[in-house]
Protein backbone atom coordinates (compact mmCIF):
# COMPACT_ATOMS: atom_id res chain seq x y z
CA UNK A 1 0.00 0.00 0.00
CA UNK A 2 1.35 3.43 -0.90
CA UNK A 3 0.17 6.30 1.23
CA UNK A 4 1.16 9.62 -0.31
CA UNK A 5 0.73 12.40 2.19
CA UNK A 6 0.56 16.11 1.37
CA UNK A 7 3.79 18.14 1.46
CA UNK A 8 4.21 20.70 4.22
CA UNK A 9 2.70 24.15 3.64
CA UNK A 10 4.68 26.49 1.40
CA UNK A 11 5.15 28.97 4.25
CA UNK A 12 7.04 26.30 6.15
CA UNK A 13 9.73 26.32 3.48
CA UNK A 14 10.94 29.67 4.80
CA UNK A 15 11.29 28.34 8.30
CA UNK A 16 14.87 27.28 9.14
CA UNK A 17 13.41 24.10 10.56
CA UNK A 18 12.50 23.14 7.01
CA UNK A 19 14.55 22.59 3.90
CA UNK A 20 13.45 23.10 0.31
CA UNK A 21 14.41 19.64 -0.95
CA UNK A 22 13.09 17.67 1.99
CA UNK A 23 13.19 13.90 1.94
CA UNK A 24 11.94 13.51 5.50
CA UNK A 25 9.23 15.71 6.94
CA UNK A 26 7.71 15.74 10.39
CA UNK A 27 4.57 17.84 10.65
CA UNK A 28 3.09 18.74 14.01
CA UNK A 29 4.30 15.44 15.41
CA UNK A 30 3.31 14.53 18.94
CA UNK A 31 4.21 11.28 20.63
CA UNK A 32 3.40 10.30 24.16
CA UNK A 33 3.90 7.22 26.26
CA UNK A 34 1.16 7.12 28.86
CA UNK A 35 1.40 10.36 30.80
CA UNK A 36 4.84 11.23 29.42
CA UNK A 37 4.95 13.49 26.39
CA UNK A 38 8.02 12.61 24.35
CA UNK A 39 7.39 14.90 21.37
CA UNK A 40 5.06 17.85 21.28
CA UNK A 41 3.85 19.35 18.00
CA UNK A 42 7.30 19.15 16.49
CA UNK A 43 7.65 20.19 12.86
CA UNK A 44 10.84 20.05 10.86
CA UNK A 45 12.27 18.51 7.74
CA UNK A 46 15.51 16.94 6.62
CA UNK A 47 17.12 17.01 3.21
CA UNK A 48 20.32 15.85 1.52
CA UNK A 49 23.43 16.39 3.60
CA UNK A 50 24.21 15.79 7.23
CA UNK A 51 21.81 17.16 9.83
CA UNK A 52 22.71 16.94 13.48
CA UNK A 53 20.00 16.23 15.99
CA UNK A 54 20.85 17.65 19.38
CA UNK A 55 19.23 17.71 22.75
CA UNK A 56 19.78 16.58 26.31
CA UNK A 57 18.94 13.10 27.50
CA UNK A 58 15.21 12.58 27.37
CA UNK A 59 14.68 15.48 24.97
CA UNK A 60 12.98 13.29 22.39
CA UNK A 61 15.77 12.77 19.85
CA UNK A 62 15.49 9.00 19.83
CA UNK A 63 11.70 9.19 19.78
CA UNK A 64 11.87 11.50 16.76
CA UNK A 65 14.25 9.11 15.02
CA UNK A 66 12.00 6.17 15.78
CA UNK A 67 8.98 8.09 14.48
CA UNK A 68 10.89 8.98 11.31
CA UNK A 69 11.84 5.36 10.75
CA UNK A 70 8.33 4.13 11.52
CA UNK A 71 9.35 2.07 14.54
CA UNK A 72 6.71 3.83 16.60
CA UNK A 73 3.45 5.45 15.48
CA UNK A 74 2.87 9.14 16.10
CA UNK A 75 -0.13 10.09 18.23
CA UNK A 76 -0.69 13.34 16.33
CA UNK A 77 0.65 14.84 13.13
CA UNK A 78 2.40 12.83 10.48
CA UNK A 79 5.81 11.82 9.21
CA UNK A 80 6.66 11.35 5.57
CA UNK A 81 9.77 9.72 4.18
CA UNK A 82 10.24 10.24 0.48
CA UNK A 83 6.58 11.32 0.38
CA UNK A 84 5.34 8.14 2.04
CA UNK A 85 4.31 7.20 5.52
CA UNK A 86 6.87 4.81 7.04
CA UNK A 87 4.17 3.16 9.17
CA UNK A 88 1.94 2.36 6.23
CA UNK A 89 4.31 1.61 3.39
CA UNK A 90 7.02 -0.94 4.08
CA UNK A 91 8.62 -0.22 0.69
CA UNK A 92 10.07 2.88 2.40
CA UNK A 93 12.57 0.57 4.06
CA UNK A 94 14.27 -0.19 0.77
CA UNK A 95 16.23 3.05 1.04
CA UNK A 96 15.73 4.04 4.67
CA UNK A 97 18.23 2.72 7.18
CA UNK A 98 18.62 3.15 10.91
CA UNK A 99 21.61 2.62 13.15
CA UNK A 100 19.80 2.25 16.46
CA UNK A 101 21.14 3.43 19.79
CA UNK A 102 20.47 0.06 21.39
CA UNK A 103 23.65 -1.87 21.94
CA UNK A 104 21.84 -5.08 21.11
CA UNK A 105 22.74 -6.68 17.84
CA UNK A 106 21.62 -10.10 16.72
CA UNK A 107 23.75 -12.56 18.65
CA UNK A 108 25.55 -15.50 17.18
CA UNK A 109 26.15 -13.72 13.88
CA UNK A 110 29.32 -12.41 12.33
CA UNK A 111 29.32 -8.95 10.73
CA UNK A 112 29.33 -10.62 7.32
CA UNK A 113 26.31 -12.77 8.17
CA UNK A 114 24.46 -9.76 9.58
CA UNK A 115 25.11 -7.80 6.38
CA UNK A 116 24.14 -10.80 4.24
CA UNK A 117 20.93 -11.16 6.23
CA UNK A 118 20.03 -7.52 5.60
CA UNK A 119 20.92 -7.95 1.92
CA UNK A 120 18.69 -11.03 1.68
CA UNK A 121 15.76 -9.24 3.30
CA UNK A 122 16.13 -6.45 0.75
CA UNK A 123 16.46 -8.77 -2.21
CA UNK A 124 19.90 -7.39 -3.03
CA UNK A 125 21.53 -9.48 -5.73
CA UNK A 126 24.84 -7.59 -5.87
CA UNK A 127 26.62 -9.45 -3.08
CA UNK A 128 29.77 -7.36 -3.40
CA UNK A 129 27.92 -4.62 -1.55
CA UNK A 130 28.40 -6.69 1.61
CA UNK A 131 32.17 -6.59 1.11
CA UNK A 132 31.98 -2.88 0.33
CA UNK A 133 30.00 -2.14 3.49
CA UNK A 134 32.42 -4.13 5.66
CA UNK A 135 35.39 -2.49 3.99
CA UNK A 136 33.88 0.96 4.45
CA UNK A 137 33.67 0.56 8.23
CA UNK A 138 37.03 -1.27 8.32
CA UNK A 139 35.54 -4.53 9.55
CA UNK A 140 36.97 -6.87 6.91
CA UNK A 141 39.61 -8.34 9.28
CA UNK A 142 36.93 -9.24 11.84
CA UNK A 143 34.13 -10.00 9.38
CA UNK A 144 34.07 -13.68 10.33
CA UNK A 145 34.20 -13.18 14.09
CA UNK A 146 31.06 -13.43 16.22
CA UNK A 147 29.52 -10.07 17.09
CA UNK A 148 28.87 -11.41 20.60
CA UNK A 149 32.52 -10.81 21.51
CA UNK A 150 32.69 -7.31 20.06
CA UNK A 151 33.22 -4.12 22.03
CA UNK A 152 30.54 -1.44 21.92
CA UNK A 153 32.40 0.51 19.28
CA UNK A 154 32.82 -2.53 17.06
CA UNK A 155 29.13 -3.33 17.41
CA UNK A 156 28.33 0.20 16.32
CA UNK A 157 30.46 -0.25 13.24
CA UNK A 158 28.79 -3.58 12.47
CA UNK A 159 25.42 -1.82 12.68
CA UNK A 160 26.64 0.93 10.38
CA UNK A 161 27.81 -1.70 7.90
CA UNK A 162 24.41 -3.40 8.03
CA UNK A 163 22.77 -0.03 7.33
CA UNK A 164 25.10 0.70 4.41
CA UNK A 165 24.21 -2.60 2.74
CA UNK A 166 20.87 -1.05 1.84
CA UNK A 167 22.65 1.71 -0.08
CA UNK A 168 20.29 4.05 1.78
CA UNK A 169 19.06 7.38 0.49
CA UNK A 170 18.11 8.26 4.04
CA UNK A 171 20.36 7.19 6.87
CA UNK A 172 19.30 7.76 10.47
CA UNK A 173 22.06 7.34 13.03
CA UNK A 174 21.24 7.39 16.72
CA UNK A 175 24.41 8.06 18.70
CA UNK A 176 26.53 6.19 16.14
CA UNK A 177 29.87 7.18 17.64
CA UNK A 178 29.18 5.73 21.08
CA UNK A 179 32.02 3.49 22.12
CA UNK A 180 34.16 4.13 19.03
CA UNK A 181 37.83 4.89 19.63
CA UNK A 182 39.19 8.30 18.49
CA UNK A 183 40.55 6.98 15.20
CA UNK A 184 37.30 5.23 14.39
CA UNK A 185 35.34 8.33 15.36
CA UNK A 186 37.26 10.38 12.84
CA UNK A 187 36.81 7.69 10.25
CA UNK A 188 33.06 7.43 10.84
CA UNK A 189 32.65 11.22 10.86
CA UNK A 190 34.43 11.35 7.51
CA UNK A 191 32.18 8.56 6.23
CA UNK A 192 28.99 10.34 7.29
CA UNK A 193 30.18 13.58 5.72
CA UNK A 194 30.96 11.73 2.52
CA UNK A 195 27.54 10.08 2.49
CA UNK A 196 25.96 13.49 3.01
CA UNK A 197 28.04 14.98 0.22
CA UNK A 198 26.81 12.21 -2.08
CA UNK A 199 23.31 13.65 -1.70
CA UNK A 200 22.02 11.25 0.91
CA UNK A 201 19.96 12.49 3.83
CA UNK A 202 22.02 11.73 6.92
CA UNK A 203 20.42 12.44 10.29
CA UNK A 204 22.77 11.96 13.19
CA UNK A 205 22.36 12.43 16.90
CA UNK A 206 25.22 12.51 19.34
CA UNK A 207 26.17 13.69 22.78
CA UNK A 208 29.68 14.50 21.60
CA UNK A 209 28.69 17.90 20.37
CA UNK A 210 31.95 19.03 18.86
CA UNK A 211 31.81 15.99 16.60
CA UNK A 212 28.33 16.89 15.43
CA UNK A 213 29.62 20.39 14.86
CA UNK A 214 32.36 19.01 12.66
CA UNK A 215 30.11 16.86 10.50
CA UNK A 216 26.69 18.51 10.35
CA UNK A 217 25.99 21.55 8.21
CA UNK A 218 22.63 21.90 9.83
CA UNK A 219 21.44 21.36 13.35
CA UNK A 220 18.01 20.65 14.78
CA UNK A 221 17.83 21.18 18.52
CA UNK A 222 15.11 19.37 20.43
CA UNK A 223 14.43 20.26 24.03
CA UNK A 224 11.68 18.67 26.12
CA UNK A 225 10.05 17.22 23.04
CA UNK A 226 9.83 20.55 21.25
CA UNK A 227 11.85 22.13 18.51
CA UNK A 228 14.18 24.59 20.24
CA UNK A 229 16.27 25.80 17.31
CA UNK A 230 17.19 24.94 13.75
CA UNK A 231 19.76 26.03 11.21
CA UNK A 232 23.55 26.30 11.08
CA UNK A 233 25.04 26.32 14.55
CA UNK A 234 26.48 29.81 14.14
CA UNK A 235 23.20 31.10 12.75
CA UNK A 236 21.38 29.72 15.74
CA UNK A 237 23.90 31.34 18.03
CA UNK A 238 23.56 34.71 16.29
CA UNK A 239 19.81 34.53 16.51
CA UNK A 240 20.02 34.23 20.25
CA UNK A 241 20.87 37.86 20.90
CA UNK A 242 19.39 37.85 24.32
CA UNK A 243 21.63 35.04 25.47
CA UNK A 244 24.83 36.32 27.09
CA UNK A 245 28.09 35.09 25.66
CA UNK A 246 31.31 34.90 27.57
CA UNK A 247 34.68 36.00 26.31
CA UNK A 248 37.95 35.26 28.07
CA UNK A 249 40.44 38.13 27.94
CA UNK A 250 43.94 37.53 29.24
CA UNK A 251 46.06 40.63 29.82
CA UNK A 252 48.62 41.83 32.36
CA UNK A 253 47.00 44.52 34.50
CA UNK A 254 43.60 43.21 33.52
CA UNK A 255 41.92 44.96 36.45
CA UNK A 256 42.52 48.36 34.85
CA UNK A 257 41.00 47.11 31.61
CA UNK A 258 38.02 45.68 33.52
CA UNK A 259 37.40 49.01 35.23
CA UNK A 260 37.44 50.81 31.89
CA UNK A 261 35.06 48.33 30.26
CA UNK A 262 32.53 48.11 33.08
CA UNK A 263 30.94 51.42 32.23
CA UNK A 264 30.28 50.44 28.64
CA UNK A 265 26.77 49.33 27.70
CA UNK A 266 28.17 46.50 25.56
CA UNK A 267 29.47 44.76 28.68
CA UNK A 268 26.97 43.09 30.98
CA UNK A 269 29.45 41.92 33.58
CA UNK A 270 33.08 41.06 34.22
CA UNK A 271 34.63 38.43 36.44
CA UNK A 272 38.27 39.04 37.33
CA UNK A 273 40.58 36.18 38.25
CA UNK A 274 44.17 37.41 38.35
CA UNK A 275 45.07 38.41 34.81
CA UNK A 276 42.00 36.65 33.39
CA UNK A 277 38.84 38.59 32.67
CA UNK A 278 35.64 36.78 31.81
CA UNK A 279 33.41 39.30 30.07
CA UNK A 280 29.69 38.68 29.61
CA UNK A 281 28.00 40.37 26.67
CA UNK A 282 25.00 40.08 24.42
CA UNK A 283 26.72 42.10 21.67
CA UNK A 284 29.81 40.10 20.82
CA UNK A 285 30.59 41.90 17.57
CA UNK A 286 30.63 45.30 19.25
CA UNK A 287 32.77 43.91 22.05
CA UNK A 288 35.24 42.67 19.44
CA UNK A 289 35.65 46.27 18.24
CA UNK A 290 35.63 47.80 21.71
CA UNK A 291 38.26 45.56 23.29
CA UNK A 292 41.34 46.42 21.20
CA UNK A 293 40.42 50.12 21.28
CA UNK A 294 40.15 50.14 25.08
CA UNK A 295 43.34 48.15 25.46
CA UNK A 296 45.21 50.56 23.18
CA UNK A 297 43.89 53.59 25.08
CA UNK A 298 45.04 52.09 28.40
CA UNK A 299 48.32 50.75 27.03
CA UNK A 300 47.33 47.21 28.04
CA UNK A 301 48.70 44.32 26.00
CA UNK A 302 46.10 41.65 25.24
CA UNK A 303 47.73 38.23 25.31
CA UNK A 304 44.60 36.20 24.60
CA UNK A 305 41.01 36.83 23.57
CA UNK A 306 38.89 33.72 23.26
CA UNK A 307 35.13 33.08 23.25
CA UNK A 308 34.35 30.62 26.01
CA UNK A 309 31.07 29.41 24.67
CA UNK A 310 31.05 29.68 20.90
CA UNK A 311 30.44 26.02 20.46
CA UNK A 312 27.41 23.83 20.19
CA UNK A 313 28.07 22.63 23.66
CA UNK A 314 27.42 26.03 25.20
CA UNK A 315 24.53 26.71 22.87
CA UNK A 316 23.05 23.44 23.95
CA UNK A 317 23.49 24.37 27.61
CA UNK A 318 21.78 27.67 27.11
CA UNK A 319 18.94 26.20 25.15
CA UNK A 320 18.10 23.70 27.81
CA UNK A 321 18.49 26.11 30.69
CA UNK B 1 29.12 4.43 -3.45
CA UNK B 2 31.34 2.27 -5.54
CA UNK B 3 31.44 -1.47 -5.43
CA UNK B 4 32.59 -4.01 -7.94
CA UNK B 5 29.52 -5.67 -9.40
CA UNK B 6 29.11 -9.25 -8.34
CA UNK B 7 25.55 -10.16 -9.13
CA UNK B 8 24.33 -13.32 -7.47
CA UNK B 9 20.91 -14.63 -6.55
CA UNK B 10 19.27 -13.16 -3.52
CA UNK B 11 18.05 -15.75 -1.07
CA UNK B 12 14.27 -15.55 -0.65
CA UNK B 13 13.41 -13.40 2.36
CA UNK B 14 11.47 -16.23 4.02
CA UNK B 15 14.48 -18.55 3.84
CA UNK B 16 16.73 -15.78 5.15
CA UNK B 17 14.34 -15.26 8.06
CA UNK B 18 14.32 -18.97 8.92
CA UNK B 19 18.11 -19.21 8.68
CA UNK B 20 18.54 -16.09 10.78
CA UNK B 21 16.10 -17.35 13.42
CA UNK B 22 17.98 -20.62 13.74
CA UNK B 23 21.34 -18.88 13.98
CA UNK B 24 20.74 -15.65 15.85
CA UNK B 25 17.70 -16.37 18.00
CA UNK B 26 18.80 -19.77 19.22
CA UNK B 27 22.39 -19.39 20.34
CA UNK B 28 24.19 -22.06 22.36
CA UNK B 29 22.81 -20.90 25.69
CA UNK B 30 19.26 -21.34 24.45
CA UNK B 31 20.07 -24.78 23.09
CA UNK B 32 21.11 -25.89 26.56
CA UNK B 33 17.81 -24.60 27.91
CA UNK B 34 16.04 -26.62 25.22
CA UNK B 35 18.04 -29.82 25.64
CA UNK B 36 17.72 -29.98 29.44
CA UNK B 37 13.92 -30.47 29.45
CA UNK B 38 14.25 -32.76 26.46
CA UNK B 39 16.65 -34.89 28.47
CA UNK B 40 14.23 -34.74 31.38
CA UNK B 41 11.63 -36.44 29.22
CA UNK B 42 13.89 -39.51 29.15
CA UNK B 43 13.80 -39.49 32.92
CA UNK B 44 10.01 -39.39 32.83
CA UNK B 45 10.11 -42.30 30.41
CA UNK B 46 12.21 -44.21 32.90
CA UNK B 47 9.80 -43.36 35.71
CA UNK B 48 6.91 -44.65 33.58
CA UNK B 49 8.73 -47.94 33.22
CA UNK B 50 8.65 -48.37 37.01
CA UNK B 51 4.87 -47.93 37.31
CA UNK B 52 2.99 -51.17 37.92
CA UNK B 53 0.65 -50.92 34.95
CA UNK B 54 0.83 -51.89 31.30
CA UNK B 55 3.65 -50.08 29.55
CA UNK B 56 1.28 -48.20 27.22
CA UNK B 57 -0.98 -47.03 30.03
CA UNK B 58 1.88 -46.08 32.31
CA UNK B 59 3.51 -44.06 29.54
CA UNK B 60 0.18 -42.46 28.56
CA UNK B 61 -0.28 -41.32 32.13
CA UNK B 62 3.24 -39.94 32.38
CA UNK B 63 3.09 -38.31 28.96
CA UNK B 64 -0.24 -36.62 29.70
CA UNK B 65 0.91 -34.98 32.87
CA UNK B 66 4.68 -34.60 32.61
CA UNK B 67 5.61 -34.53 28.94
CA UNK B 68 2.69 -32.59 27.47
CA UNK B 69 1.91 -30.70 30.65
CA UNK B 70 5.40 -29.59 31.61
CA UNK B 71 8.26 -30.48 29.27
CA UNK B 72 6.55 -29.30 26.09
CA UNK B 73 5.38 -25.88 27.35
CA UNK B 74 8.71 -25.12 29.03
CA UNK B 75 10.75 -26.05 25.95
CA UNK B 76 8.45 -24.11 23.63
CA UNK B 77 8.46 -21.14 26.00
CA UNK B 78 12.24 -20.95 25.78
CA UNK B 79 12.14 -21.13 21.98
CA UNK B 80 9.01 -19.05 21.45
CA UNK B 81 10.36 -16.16 23.50
CA UNK B 82 13.76 -16.37 21.82
CA UNK B 83 12.45 -16.16 18.26
CA UNK B 84 10.62 -12.88 18.77
CA UNK B 85 9.92 -11.55 22.26
CA UNK B 86 13.55 -11.44 23.36
CA UNK B 87 14.58 -9.61 20.18
CA UNK B 88 11.81 -7.05 20.53
CA UNK B 89 12.86 -6.40 24.12
CA UNK B 90 16.55 -6.04 23.30
CA UNK B 91 15.99 -3.79 20.29
CA UNK B 92 17.69 -6.17 17.84
CA UNK B 93 14.39 -6.79 16.06
CA UNK B 94 14.73 -3.49 14.17
CA UNK B 95 17.19 -5.22 11.79
CA UNK B 96 14.37 -7.50 10.69
CA UNK B 97 11.47 -5.13 10.99
CA UNK B 98 13.03 -2.37 8.87
CA UNK B 99 12.92 -4.41 5.69
CA UNK B 100 10.50 -4.30 2.77
CA UNK B 101 9.18 -7.71 3.71
CA UNK B 102 5.48 -8.34 4.43
CA UNK B 103 4.78 -8.87 8.11
CA UNK B 104 3.25 -12.29 7.45
CA UNK B 105 6.61 -13.44 6.09
CA UNK B 106 8.34 -12.22 9.23
CA UNK B 107 5.80 -14.05 11.42
CA UNK B 108 5.96 -17.26 9.38
CA UNK B 109 9.76 -17.11 9.06
CA UNK B 110 10.19 -16.73 12.80
CA UNK B 111 7.64 -19.47 13.44
CA UNK B 112 9.36 -21.89 11.06
CA UNK B 113 12.75 -21.08 12.57
CA UNK B 114 11.38 -21.75 16.04
CA UNK B 115 9.05 -24.66 15.41
CA UNK B 116 11.56 -26.73 13.43
CA UNK B 117 13.94 -27.20 16.39
CA UNK B 118 11.09 -27.29 18.92
CA UNK B 119 9.09 -29.92 17.06
CA UNK B 120 12.17 -31.92 16.08
CA UNK B 121 13.66 -31.86 19.55
CA UNK B 122 10.44 -32.74 21.39
CA UNK B 123 9.32 -35.39 18.89
CA UNK B 124 12.65 -37.21 19.21
CA UNK B 125 12.81 -36.79 23.00
CA UNK B 126 9.22 -37.95 23.55
CA UNK B 127 9.67 -40.90 21.19
CA UNK B 128 12.84 -41.85 23.06
CA UNK B 129 10.92 -41.57 26.32
CA UNK B 130 8.29 -43.98 24.98
CA UNK B 131 11.05 -46.41 24.07
CA UNK B 132 12.59 -46.12 27.53
CA UNK B 133 9.16 -46.72 29.05
CA UNK B 134 8.82 -49.85 26.94
CA UNK B 135 5.77 -48.49 25.10
CA UNK B 136 6.99 -48.91 21.56
CA UNK B 137 3.41 -48.67 20.23
CA UNK B 138 3.29 -45.09 21.53
CA UNK B 139 6.45 -43.92 19.76
CA UNK B 140 4.79 -42.64 16.59
CA UNK B 141 1.67 -41.16 18.24
CA UNK B 142 3.67 -39.30 20.87
CA UNK B 143 6.13 -37.98 18.27
CA UNK B 144 3.32 -36.72 16.03
CA UNK B 145 1.43 -35.14 18.92
CA UNK B 146 4.65 -33.51 20.21
CA UNK B 147 5.48 -32.07 16.80
CA UNK B 148 2.01 -30.60 16.27
CA UNK B 149 1.81 -29.35 19.85
CA UNK B 150 5.22 -27.72 19.66
CA UNK B 151 4.51 -25.82 16.46
CA UNK B 152 1.19 -24.59 17.91
CA UNK B 153 2.90 -23.48 21.11
CA UNK B 154 5.64 -21.58 19.25
CA UNK B 155 3.00 -19.80 17.14
CA UNK B 156 1.06 -18.82 20.28
CA UNK B 157 4.21 -17.53 21.98
CA UNK B 158 5.15 -15.53 18.87
CA UNK B 159 1.68 -13.98 18.90
CA UNK B 160 2.10 -13.11 22.58
CA UNK B 161 5.49 -11.56 21.71
CA UNK B 162 3.75 -9.34 19.16
CA UNK B 163 1.05 -8.27 21.59
CA UNK B 164 3.04 -7.49 24.70
CA UNK B 165 6.58 -6.39 25.47
CA UNK B 166 6.78 -8.67 28.51
CA UNK B 167 6.33 -11.74 26.35
CA UNK B 168 8.04 -14.18 28.70
CA UNK B 169 5.87 -13.21 31.67
CA UNK B 170 2.65 -13.33 29.68
CA UNK B 171 3.64 -16.62 28.09
CA UNK B 172 4.18 -18.16 31.53
CA UNK B 173 0.83 -16.73 32.61
CA UNK B 174 -0.77 -18.30 29.53
CA UNK B 175 0.67 -21.72 30.35
CA UNK B 176 -0.01 -21.80 34.06
CA UNK B 177 -3.10 -19.64 34.48
CA UNK B 178 -4.98 -20.08 31.22
CA UNK B 179 -4.00 -23.62 30.27
CA UNK B 180 -3.36 -25.31 33.61
CA UNK B 181 -5.91 -23.51 35.75
CA UNK B 182 -8.74 -22.50 33.43
CA UNK B 183 -8.07 -25.26 30.93
CA UNK B 184 -8.35 -27.91 33.63
CA UNK B 185 -11.74 -26.59 34.69
CA UNK B 186 -13.24 -25.50 31.37
CA UNK B 187 -13.24 -27.72 28.28
CA UNK B 188 -13.90 -24.66 26.14
CA UNK B 189 -10.57 -23.15 27.21
CA UNK B 190 -8.80 -26.51 26.88
CA UNK B 191 -9.91 -26.69 23.25
CA UNK B 192 -7.74 -23.64 22.57
CA UNK B 193 -4.78 -24.97 24.52
CA UNK B 194 -1.82 -26.55 22.69
CA UNK B 195 -1.03 -28.57 25.80
CA UNK B 196 -4.50 -30.07 26.19
CA UNK B 197 -4.95 -30.60 22.47
CA UNK B 198 -1.53 -32.24 22.10
CA UNK B 199 -2.24 -34.72 24.87
CA UNK B 200 -5.70 -35.35 23.34
CA UNK B 201 -4.04 -35.99 19.99
CA UNK B 202 -1.64 -38.44 21.62
CA UNK B 203 -4.21 -40.45 23.56
CA UNK B 204 -6.43 -40.58 20.47
CA UNK B 205 -3.66 -41.70 18.14
CA UNK B 206 -2.24 -44.14 20.70
CA UNK B 207 -5.68 -45.60 21.28
CA UNK B 208 -5.13 -45.25 25.00
CA UNK B 209 -7.50 -46.32 27.73
CA UNK B 210 -10.89 -44.59 27.89
CA UNK B 211 -10.08 -42.75 31.14
CA UNK B 212 -7.35 -40.73 29.42
CA UNK B 213 -9.92 -39.14 27.11
CA UNK B 214 -11.46 -35.87 28.17
CA UNK B 215 -15.03 -34.96 27.31
CA UNK B 216 -15.56 -31.90 25.15
CA UNK B 217 -12.17 -32.02 23.44
CA UNK B 218 -11.50 -33.56 20.03
CA UNK B 219 -9.01 -36.42 20.10
CA UNK B 220 -6.60 -38.07 17.69
CA UNK B 221 -6.57 -36.65 14.18
CA UNK B 222 -9.27 -34.10 15.03
CA UNK B 223 -7.00 -32.72 17.73
CA UNK B 224 -4.18 -32.40 15.20
CA UNK B 225 -6.52 -30.37 12.99
CA UNK B 226 -7.39 -28.24 16.00
CA UNK B 227 -3.69 -27.68 16.73
CA UNK B 228 -3.15 -26.62 13.12
CA UNK B 229 -6.04 -24.18 13.44
CA UNK B 230 -4.57 -22.74 16.65
CA UNK B 231 -1.28 -22.31 14.79
CA UNK B 232 -2.91 -20.57 11.83
CA UNK B 233 -4.94 -18.20 14.01
CA UNK B 234 -1.92 -17.37 16.17
CA UNK B 235 0.22 -16.62 13.11
CA UNK B 236 -2.53 -14.49 11.59
CA UNK B 237 -2.79 -12.55 14.82
CA UNK B 238 1.00 -12.21 15.00
CA UNK B 239 1.15 -10.95 11.43
CA UNK B 240 -1.49 -8.30 12.07
CA UNK B 241 0.05 -7.22 15.34
CA UNK B 242 3.53 -7.03 13.80
CA UNK B 243 2.23 -4.38 11.45
CA UNK B 244 1.27 -2.21 14.43
CA UNK B 245 4.24 -3.08 16.60
CA UNK B 246 5.81 -0.29 18.66
CA UNK B 247 9.56 -0.75 18.76
CA UNK B 248 10.49 1.58 21.55
CA UNK B 249 13.91 0.04 22.18
CA UNK B 250 15.58 -1.63 25.12
CA UNK B 251 15.75 1.51 27.25
CA UNK B 252 11.99 2.00 27.41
Amino acid sequence: MTAVLPPPPAAAQLDPAFVADATVTATEVSVWFGQKVALSELSCSFGPGVTGLLGPNGAGKTTLMRAITGLIPVNQGHVTVDGRSPRDDREVYRRLALVPEDEAVPGGLTPRRLCSYVADLHGITDRSIVDWALHTVEMVPVAERSIDGFSKGMRQRAKVAAALVKNPLILVLDEPLNGADPVQRLHLIELFRRLGAEGRTVIVSSHVLNEVESMAERVIVVVRGRLAAAGGHRAIRDAMDDVPRQVLVRAPDGRRLAAALLGNEVVRGITVDGDDLTISTTRARELALLLPRAAQDLGVHLTEVRPLDDSLESLFRELVR
Amino acid sequence: MTAATHVGRARPALLALVGYTLRACLPNRRWIAILVPAAASLLFGFLASTVSDTAVSAFASTASTALFGLVMPVTCLVIGDAVLGAEVRSGAFTFTWMAPVPTWQIAVGRWLGGSIPAAGCLAVAFAAAAMVAGASESVVPVAIAAAFGAQAYVAVFIAIGCITKRAAVWSIAFVFLVERLLGAALAGVAQLSPSWEARAAFVGLADAREDFFRDGIPHGTAALVRLSLITAVALLLASRRLHNLKLTGSAD
